[in-house]
């Protein structure tokens, strides 16, 4: 479903600082795939997901959607069958706009925004009964600003939010890292919830080794822009928790620190 | 007495006359964060463009709404500016009414029938008892012109146009367009996560409060019976500060929508222009009023608070 082929990638190209992140790069994810990536700082799992994204494009090589290859698409436009949820859960929801609101403008994503009427009153019933799965009280507080919400609160309403089109790739790039570890929790159960729904191509990137093991089939350890973990399946299940740490720490080794 | 009433009658005249230019600057300063410099030119822009349109005969409601066509057109050139070519939007609004002065210049001595490379060509379109103005015409003709110093006429079709553009603002909002514009100021991420280009949303925003500014443009020529060339000059300030004045008093109140707010600040605004002038102070000191008044609104305003918060988590 989704290929990266043979990425390179170059940050400050040209300067003493040039760094060469990914060289001959490749990554593969099935249809109905839940894959967890997770590496130390610097590994290139952020920029593996804005390569996928379209917030960064690759220097050589070529990314493939359905065969379709979308390497300098632009990022809005990948958009319509890519979803992301980003760490900062100010990101993918409005402060100033209302739950309804925002809502409402997720619910359009396919269509034009035109002169209709911005929110819809017809489908309030079914956007509250997408609140509700959240467990949050979040039905009851429609009309309330989103700025006003707590983080967690608004992780989960940026999730729901996310899955409100038919997306058909949802990228979760460590959206539990900035809340506390019982909204994490509770993010990962609704993400899990979600993403089962509706069978949906998963691919989240994570600091959290227990998260990565526990959800998903796949799991990836990167670092300095190569893959050197890829457990599948029952392959992965078998894999503890001292492996990873140990595969860390091997990692450490090899630098120096 | 006497001129109490009229210096009332004044500032609500101004008041409702800025009022739509302050709404504008609601669409690209508060909405979209833009703080937009084009204003300055597409003022002017808008009634020279009435002004040459009524001259001719065309009715000036006809007229006023092609002033906001034309505004509109500006505003979308700095859109275009900021969200292609990535220059900064100040530079963007500096660069634009730049090329406005000539703009306007050049429409005002074609208007007067003056030859461009002429030493001594006329700038200034004057709108004269014979030229239609919103004032002068039906509807507003059944209203009488004056009572007790009273330009009830003017402040009443003044009032009239403010609330037709407060509440075709109001709408717009609600819209889908509205819904996407608000999110664009807001979190520019997320209108890309819809799949939707935040440049196209910024553009209409633009447009749209020049075209505000322009009409205010035409309303101005109207009231003044006249378009010239230094017509433009401190209309940021004006527009701005009735803003930030109206949100930063009105912001307590319930239910109250920003564009009233908007209006409120700039009767008020221009209200302590017109109390300055009856204590004594001469009007040359107006502008440095205005900064004075700016000053103090941005102060107590939320806005600057807000601000320090985004940068404090950034």
């Amino acid at each position: 479903m989704l290929e990266l082929k043979n990425i390179k990638k170059i940050f400050n190209i040209g300067t003493p600082d040039e760094t060469v992140l990914f060289d001959h790069f490749d990554f593969t994810m099935r249809e109905g795939d839940f894959v967890s990536i997770i590496g130390s700082n610097g590994s290139g799992k952020t920029t593996l997901l804005n390569l996928i994204c379209g917030s960064a494009y690759p220097d050589e090589g070529a990314v493939l959607f359905k065969g379709r290859d979308i390497t300098r698409l632009s990022e809005y436009k990948r958009a319509r069958y890519i979803g992301r949820v980003f760490q900062d859960p100010k990101a993918g929801t409005c402060s100033d706009l209302t739950i309804l609101e925002n809502m409402a403008l997720a619910d359009h994503k396919h269509g034009r925004y035109g002169l209709g009427v911005g929110v819809n009153r017809r489908h309030i019933d079914r956007y509250r009964s997408l609140l509700e799965t959240c467990d949050m009280g979040l039905e009851n507080r429609m009309n309330v600003k989103v700025g006003s919400l707590s983080g967690g609160q608004r992780q989960a309403l940026a999730l729901v939010i996310a899955n409100m089109s038919d997306i058909e790739l949802l990228i979760l790039d460590e959206h539990t890292a900035a809340l506390d570890p019982r909204s994490g929790e509770i993010i990962m159960h609704l993400t899990e919830k979600l993403v089962r729904q509706r069978n949906l191509t998963t691919l989240m990137v994570t600091h959290n080794l227990r998260y990565a093991l526990a959800y998903g089939e796949r799991l990836v350890m990167m670092h300095e822009g190569t893959i050197i973990l890829d457990k599948n399946g029952e392959e992965k299940r078998r894999t503890k928790m001292d492996d990873l740490l140990d595969t860390f720490n091997e990692i450490s080794i090899e630098r120096g620190n | 007495m006497l001129s109490f009433f009229s210096s009332c009658s004044v500032f609500l005249e101004d008041g409702f006359m800025y009022a739509i230019l302050a709404m504008g600057y609601y669409v690209s300063y508060t909405i979209l964060d833009f703080p937009d410099l084009t204003v300055e030119g597409t003022v002017l822009s808008g009634g020279v463009t009435y002004a040459m349109l009524a001259r001719a005969g065309i009715s000036p409601w006809i007229a006023i709404l092609a002033a906001l066509f034309a505004g509109a057109f500006f505003g979308a050139i700095t859109g275009i500016l900021h969200v292609k070519l990535h220059i900064r939007p100040l530079l963007c609004g500096i660069l634009v009414s730049t090329a406005l002065i000539s703009v306007n210049l050049v429409v005002s001595v074609l208007v007067m029938g003056g030859n461009i490379r002429g030493e001594d060509a006329l700038t200034t379109i004057p709108v004269g008892r014979a030229v239609p103005t919103i004032l002068n015409t039906y509807p507003a003709r059944w209203l009488p012109n004056d009572i007790g110093g009273f330009h009830v006429r003017k402040i009443v079709a003044f009032f009239a146009v403010a609330l037709l553009f407060k509440i075709l603002l109001d709408l717009f909002l609600k819209t889908k367009a509205g819904l996407l514009l608000r999110a664009v100021g807001s979190n520019q991420q997320f209108v890309s996560m819809l799949a939707q280009n935040p440049g196209v949303s910024k553009i209409i925003g633009l447009a749209l409060g020049n075209g505000f500014a322009a009409v205010s443009g035409a309303l101005i020529v109207q009231s003044r019976g006249n378009a010239n060339q230094g017509m433009g000059l401190g209309m940021i300030v004006i527009g701005l500060a009735s803003l930030i004045i109206g949100v930063s008093i009105l912001k307590n109140v319930r239910r109250i929508k920003p564009s009233t707010m908007v209006i409120i600040g700039s009767v008020i605004y221009q209200a302590c222009l017109a109390a300055a002038a009856m204590l004594g102070v001469p009007t040359a000191y107006n502008k440095l009023i205005m900064a004075v008044l700016f000053t103090t609104a941005l102060v107590f305003s939320d806005r600057i608070k807000h601000q320090k918060g985004k940068d404090a988590h950034a």
